[in-house]
């Protein structure tokens, strides 16, 4: 089956529970595509977990889902040894960790402690509980959503945690005819909601990646990707310009968009595209710049020119 | 506000930098409520920048203006004159600053500064003004340099780097405007300075003034010699003829106290080779010029008296060069009108009685005029007369007898003074001179620079057949004084510029100082001749040593040709600099296309990408569908699809979008066209 078929079936499988969000389920399967995790950062009710659920679903994943608390602990997600009376013998319960996608509900809930032991394990593929190392079943993803920050009782990522995340999407409200629908479907309970069935098997996910892989990037497109990037550095509206794993995320993003729209090489829309998801988390603005993040990556796309010299 | 608007920390340091720089040169002739205006804008801004003040509002901008009005009219009583007009500029200046918060703001203000540079020459054309001036430049250009840089959130003192470089490629250019480019006469007239005091001597002279005028350590004027330097007792530089005395007080006659026939001079025929020489004038905002015995001028503007004086009618606001020859041994007014011997006799009808005494006794024991001004010189020089700088207060009544007869002590216009009230007294036709006298000798490039210290006063007797005849009687009593100088004469007194402290002149004993202040002095002097001094005239006199006749179109010819010249570096390292940055053909070809397409205002903005740009320029001309989707999808294969698939084809491919791209002529009139025609 053609790439781009898998793909739109499954944008449509997802639609089905998330109205009206498209281009974000389109970034978010890129993101999984391109083996990065995913951050959704958005305000309650809003559809963060539902999005997740039917990522879970449509790529037929084994997941599991913790609720992220503040007296949450490392060894909640980890997993402990227990002595088991019975052999004298201390036994592992792994944790919810082990599973192809962990859903990680309102990660900013929980202390720093819990935090980083998540992020470990994200950022090596792997864990250390008691001294043994662990891997961590193939694939892994972790989906995170979080409040925006400025709500009381959360523990802000800090900036360096947030770079672990190889794109944050915001929701948003939906449009008007997706929430009439919405409620239409609510209110009658005619239809009833399906459970997402599964689209990609693993073998397509294979294939996908290795498609991904052999997108080409021309001399001219990295031109861009690097002027992109020393503008954020060498501008003043920018606090922190894009690390070089940033700059890597974009390429890695760019190259998926372009394989996932059946395109063997990567022009300069497939990055624009993905920029905001990949960048907006990673680039903060100057003390005295007085727009946000989003004036600032759009900031960034209107000057640099993509045209070379 | 974008980031581009901004004005970046750096440079408001640099402007505010500027700001003091160019207020100092105008701060001793501010009153000092701007002074301290200047120090509440800089303060208000640095509050707003540190986010503590918000910028003012607009009612409090309308009455700082206003009260800035009110200011400059309590402070000069009008608008009108220059003085106030740069302080209302100057204010003007300051207020910016506090609403500065848009890089147009900045523009505003740089500029304002420039502007102030310049009137800085309105009030002096010295040439430590000039070198002043051109630190203000620089500081000026590198806070508009700092503006460009909206990185740059600490104070950078390599910005000012930049700006002295790019003013360094600016200097020749600078150079030839100031040689080559046309010179007019002035537009517009500024006011005459309204307060500026007018310096040297006045048109009247009582006991005491040219004392005072002794204290200043100025130059006067600086002269050239075509040949020899004379001996200095010999230079008395005449500027004022005072032919009246009032109630102790001499004055110069008025143009129309004159009778009118008696205007003009009198024809003298100047025989055997003159003293050629070349006279700057310090300003003085007065009219009178200096010279030597029977001076005639050939520059222009200058005039002539009755009493042969020089006389320029215009006043001398900024320094002034004219040149003179002198005859010292001509005789002038060989034949004395009836009018000028009477008013050269008059005296006040009382008063003085001891010196007429005198005066009558001395004259019965002489044989002739000559004799009588013998003796009474002999009388100075015989008494117990005093030259000092410190001759102590004579009454009002009776001046000449108390200082005759009591005090005895005195300073040249004493001297002169009670000199020709004795000529008079006794019938002798006699008048006071007053002007400088000797000079020091610039041993660096020869010129004699006159002080205002070396200011004199003396006396002139007309005498049968000899016509006017010098006679200083200060000579008589101090001849060191016109030997030497002043310093010398003054020495054991100690009074020689006793309360001007800090003039170099003072310290002309120690040599160093003494050799910097002669070569600085010499610079001025080639400051004033070639700088200053540079007129239109000498303009084409420069020309015309180079290429003979100039016409207009000559002129034109060389001042754009060396201009071009000047230029020409500039223009080939910048087109080497290009090459630095290297140029896709790619790239090349597809800004022609965005070129072609910026003509029917459909532009690029910067982020745009291909694909983008063509859907908006195909929905703009849907005519040009075709060959705009063919050139975008060209460029997008050439630029990102896979080289390596078509390598070999490579150069062809470019050629063939070079080819589409180079046909591709749109225009917009054909749409139109159809249009209309179907209307």
């Amino acid at each position: 089956m053609h790439i781009q078929g898998i793909i739109d079936s499954a944008v449509e499988e997802i639609g089905r529970t998330l109205l009206g969000k498209e281009p974000q389920i389109r970034l978010a399967l890129c993101c999984l595509f391109a083996r990065g995790h995913l951050l959704i950062e958005d305000l309650p009710g809003m559809g963060k977990t539902t999005l997740s659920h039917a990522l879970a679903a449509v790529l037929g994943l084994s997941w599991k889902r913790v609720q992220f608390t503040s007296d949450l602990l490392p060894a909640d997600i980890l997993g402990v040894s227990v002595f088991d009376a019975n052999n004298g013998s201390f036994n592992f319960h792994p944790g919810p960790i082990f599973t192809q996608l962990l859903l990680a509900d309102e990660i900013n809930r929980t202390t720093p402690r819990t935090q980083s032991a998540l992020l470990e394990a994200m950022a090596e593929g792997q864990v250390t509980v008691e001294g043994e190392t662990r891997p961590l079943p193939q694939p892994f993803f972790v989906i995170a959503t979080q409040n925006p920050i400025h709500q009381s009782g959360t523990y802000p990522l800090p900036e360096s945690q947030l770079d672990r995340f190889l794109m944050r999407l915001e929701l948003g409200y939906p449009p008007p005819r997706a929430e009439r629908e919405m409620l239409e479907r609510r209110h009658s309970a005619a239809l009833e909601i399906k459970h997402p069935r599964q689209c990609i098997d693993l073998d397509q996910l294979e294939m996908i990646r290795v498609a991904v892989s052999q997108v080409h990037a021309s001399d001219n497109l990295l031109d861009y990707l690097q002027r992109l990037v020393a503008y954020t550095r060498q501008s003043a509206e920018f606090e922190v310009g894009l690390s070089p794993r940033g700059a890597l995320a974009l390429l890695d993003c760019a190259k998926t968009w372009a394989a996932m729209h059946n395109r063997g090489h990567v022009v300069p829309e497939d990055v624009q595209l993905v920029l905001p998801a990949v960048a907006g988390h990673r680039l903060i603005p100057s003390g005295d710049y007085a727009g946000d993040g989003h004036a600032l990556v759009d900031l960034l796309q209107r000057n640099v020119d993509v045209v070379g010299p | 506000m974008s980031i581009l608007q901004q004005v970046p920390r750096n440079a408001l340091v640099w402007i505010i930098i500027c700001l003091f720089a160019l207020l100092a040169p105008h701060a001793g002739r501010l009153p000092i409520w701007i002074l301290a205006l200047y120090v509440v804008a800089v303060i208000w801004r640095l509050q707003v920048h540190r986010g503590r003040w918000s910028f003012p509002s607009r009612s409090v901008k309308v009455a700082m203006i206003l009260s800035g009005f009110v200011g400059i009219y309590a402070s000069y009583g009008s608008f009108i004159g220059l003085e106030p007009t740069v302080a209302l500029l100057l204010i003007a200046f300051a207020l910016k600053l506090v609403e500065l918060s848009h890089r147009k703001d900045a523009y505003v203000l740089l500029f304002l500064g420039y502007f102030i540079c310049i009137t800085e020459f309105l009030f002096s054309q010295d040439l430590s003004v000039t070198l002043y001036a051109l630190v203000s430049v620089t500081l000026v250009t590198t806070a508009l340099v700092a503006i460009h840089r909206p990185g740059e959130q600490e104070f950078r003192l390599g910005t000012i780097r930049v700006a002295s470089g790019m003013l360094l490629q600016a200097m020749p250019l600078m150079i030839i405007l100031f040689f080559l480019f046309p010179r007019f006469g002035p537009l517009w007239t500024v006011p005459i300075k309204s307060h500026t005091a007018k310096t040297g001597m006045s048109d009247f002279m009582k006991p005491g003034d040219v004392a005072s005028l002794s204290q200043s350590a100025d130059v006067a004027f600086r002269v050239k010699f075509d040949g020899d330097i004379p001996a200095k007792s010999a230079l008395y530089w005449r500027g004022l003829v005072f032919s009246r005395i009032e109630q102790g007080v001499w004055s110069a006659l008025e143009f129309y106290d004159i009778p009118a026939n008696q205007r003009r001079p009198q024809e003298v025929i100047g025989d055997g080779e003159p003293i050629r020489y070349s006279i700057i004038m310090e300003p003085t905002q007065q009219n009178w010029l200096y010279g030597l015995k029977y001076a005639r001028s050939d520059t222009r503007g200058v005039m002539q008296t009755s009493d042969f004086r020089l006389f320029s009618p215009v006043p001398v606001e900024t320094e002034y060069m004219y040149t003179v020859n002198s005859w010292a041994n001509v005789a002038v007014d060989e034949v004395l009108s009836d009018w000028r011997r009477k008013t050269e006799t008059q005296l006040p009808p009382t008063g003085n009685a001891k010196t007429r005494k005198l005066s009558l006794d001395l004259k019965a024991k002489a044989s002739s005029d000559e004799a009588f001004v013998g003796l009474v010189l002999d009388t100075f020089r015989r008494e117990p007369y005093v030259y000092t700088l410190r001759p102590g207060l004579l009454p009002e009544q009776d001046s000449i007898d108390a200082f005759l007869f009591q005090s005895m002590r005195g300073f040249c216009e004493h001297y002169a003074s009670a000199f020709v009230f004795m000529m008079r007294a006794a019938g002798v036709p006699a008048r006071v001179v007053a002007g400088y006298q000797g000079g020091e000798i610039n041993p660096i490039n020869k010129t004699v620079i006159v002080h205002q210290f070396d200011a004199h006063a003396w006396a002139e007797v007309w005498l049968a057949s000899r016509g006017w005849v010098r006679v200083d009687p200060t000579a008589a009593v101090s001849p060191q004084r016109i030997e030497f100088g002043l310093e010398e004469a003054m020495a054991s007194e100690g009074s020689f510029l006793s309360t001007v402290l800090l003039s170099p002149v003072r310290y002309r004993s120690v040599p160093l100082l003494n050799l910097l202040r002669l070569r600085y002095d010499a610079l001025t002097y080639q400051w004033q001749t070639w700088v200053v001094g540079f007129d239109n005239e000498r303009q084409f006199d420069l020309l015309r040593s180079f290429l003979g006749e100039t016409t207009a179109k000559v002129f034109a010819v060389v001042l754009l040709g060396s201009w071009a010249l000047v230029l020409l570096p500039v223009a080939i390292s910048l087109l080497f600099k290009r090459d630095i940055v290297p140029v896709s053909p790619l790239g090349k070809h597809y800004r022609i296309f965005c070129k072609r397409l910026a003509r029917l205002d459909l532009i690029r903005g910067p982020g745009e990408a291909p694909s983008q740009f063509a859907q908006r320029a195909v929905k703009d001309l849907p005519d040009y569908a075709d060959p705009l989707w063919q050139i975008t999808d060209l460029y997008n294969q050439l630029a990102y699809a896979d080289a390596k698939l078509s390598a070999a084809n490579a150069a062809k491919d470019l050629q063939h979008f070079a080819r589409v791209v180079s046909r591709f002529r749109p225009k917009r009139h054909s749409a139109a066209l159809s249009k209309e025609t179907e209307l």
